[in-house]
């Protein structure tokens, strides 16, 4: 289980296979687990901050999930797929490193490999070359627009998500 | 500080009705550099002053700075003492210097129809913003890192370690959807605003739109510094919450941001492509917390398309 992806046909198969599919999840907040994914459906049971899970599939915002003898549906965003815990950067993922090397042209890819650093970016100089490419790859509104229909996309009406009250006191807001 | 001295000039300036354009510049010029001088000896004596203190960085590059004093000052400057805002055309200065720097450190990727369609979905993306006064450009860059970038003036770049990790178009809407609010919020704006320098923008016709601007680069440190400082979890956070709505308003699935925090968080904690990520934003696991608290049912009755069919594949 390299990557937390599915795609129609991966879900396929792990419907078809659903006991070798599983990834290791935790729940970020105390949350319920539905017999269906929509949350009209009935509650199979709930689940802790900090509880393990083990992730079957997703669609859409929501994710099947094994906690303990319970098997229902939990909103995606209530839990941490792969096996970091409750996060934060520092903790160590060892399970992590363990399932890259079921990806073998991952592991290769990322040997040798060495990140953007901050070096890097202070001793950067201005290029007039690359910023002539970016501007050539520029497109207009209307271009974005027929784009945007030719594969289906309508703009559709989303209200705005308010900032949790529990994140309060930001200096953005006040600036 | 700033805007008592500003006052103060600009009383002056309104109380003598002779005083013209140029007599106005020239005595904000002369203002300012006392100013500057003045604060950097209170630094030396009184190192605990708050002010200063917000924005260290910023305030040593003014005093490593001199050449600034030698500009002209520009009364239409004024209106950001009066009214706490950059111009678009500021707006769009800062933007270029800070993209033409990163792209200096890192180049684009050669590949013209990768970077035509990130453009035709960012454009898209970028409709639903509602900042339709900045000409957005959208660029994959040449480097495993996985990250991406945004400037002020619309400027957003995705490294190509990232979009590897992308599977579909929601995913990469989601993604730019993030950068995109960061500029429609004016985020790094707000980071400069802090600056000592603030008043030594509006200086000189920008006649540089080619090359490298060194008044602005002065206001934004070394190279491309300010894109390795980041910016407040509370922006991140917040630019989660935007960027994933402007994607569903573009008619993609909201699901698409989430889905690749997810896919983040499930990286080894020590991968190199990862290290200026986690030193500039929140790890993956706190921001798919505190986007899940903003969500809740919110997105439940909300359909969009994700097109894998579409979505252009990295060779």
């Amino acid at each position: 289980m390299k990557r937390f992806r599915i795609s129609s046909v991966a879900l396929a198969a792990c419907l078809a296979a659903s006991a070798a599919w599983a990834a290791p999840g935790t729940v970020l907040r105390n949350d319920k687990l539905y017999a269906q994914p929509n949350a009209t459906a009935a509650v199979a049971g709930s689940v802790a901050k900090g509880a393990n899970v083990e992730v079957l599939s997703k669609q859409g915002g929501w994710l099947r999930v094994t906690a303990g003898k319970t098997t229902g549906w939990i909103r995606l965003l209530s839990v941490r797929v792969g096996a970091g815990g409750l996060g934060g950067a520092g903790i160590g993922d060892v399970v992590g490193a363990a399932t890259t090397k079921s990806d073998p042209s991952r592991v290769v890819a990322v040997a040798g490999l060495r990140g953007l650093n901050d070096e890097e970016l202070k001793a950067a100089k201005f290029s007039p070359e690359e910023m002539a490419r970016l501007d050539a790859q520029g497109v207009s509104g209307a271009q974005a627009r027929g784009f945007a229909s030719q594969g289906g996309l309508a703009a559709v009406s989303v209200p705005a998500l308010p900032k949790p009250e529990s994140q309060s006191s930001s200096s953005w807001e006040n600036n | 500080m700033r805007a008592r001295w500003l006052a103060v000039a600009l009383a002056l300036a309104v109380a003598s009705t002779q005083a013209n354009a140029f007599d106005l510049g020239k005595m904000l010029e002369e203002r300012i550099n006392k100013e500057l001088d003045k604060k950097d000896k209170s630094k030396q004596t009184q190192p605990a002053q708050p002010a200063p203190a917000q924005q260290p960085a910023a305030s040593q590059n003014a005093a490593a700075n001199p050449p600034l004093a030698k500009q002209k000052i520009d009364p239409r400057q004024l209106g950001f003492a009066l009214f706490g805002d950059y111009s678009l055309e500021d707006e769009n200065r800062i933007g270029r210097q800070i993209a033409g720097n990163l792209l200096g450190a890192v180049p684009l990727v050669r590949d013209d129809a990768l970077q035509r369609y990130v453009n035709l979905v960012g454009n898209w993306v970028a409709l639903q913003s509602g900042r339709t006064d900045v000409t957005w450009r959208f660029g994959v860059l040449d480097t495993e890192d996985i990250n991406a970038f945004a400037a002020p003036g619309g400027y957003v770049f995705v490294t190509k370690g990232l979009y590897r990790l992308l599977g579909n178009e929601a995913e990469l809407a989601g993604v730019l959807g993030h950068e995109i609010a960061h500029v429609a919020q004016k985020h790094h704006l707000k980071v400069l605003k802090q600056s000592t320098l603030i008043g030594a923008l509006g200086q000189a016709a920008s006649n540089k739109a080619q090359g490298s601007d060194q008044i602005v680069q002065n206001l934004i440190g070394n190279g491309a510094e300010i894109m390795a400082r980041g910016l407040d979890k509370d922006a991140e956070f917040e630019a989660d919450r935007i960027g994933m709505v402007f994607a569903a308003r573009a008619g993609y699935d909201p699901w698409g941001l989430p889905t690749v925090l997810q896919d983040m968080a499930g990286l080894p904690a020590k991968d190199n492509r990862t290290s200026l990520l986690y030193k500039t934003h929140p790890h993956p696991a706190d921001r798919l917390a505190a986007l899940g608290e903003a969500v809740g049912g919110r997105m439940d009755a909300v359909r969009g398309k994700d097109l894998p069919d579409r979505f252009y594949r990295i060779k």
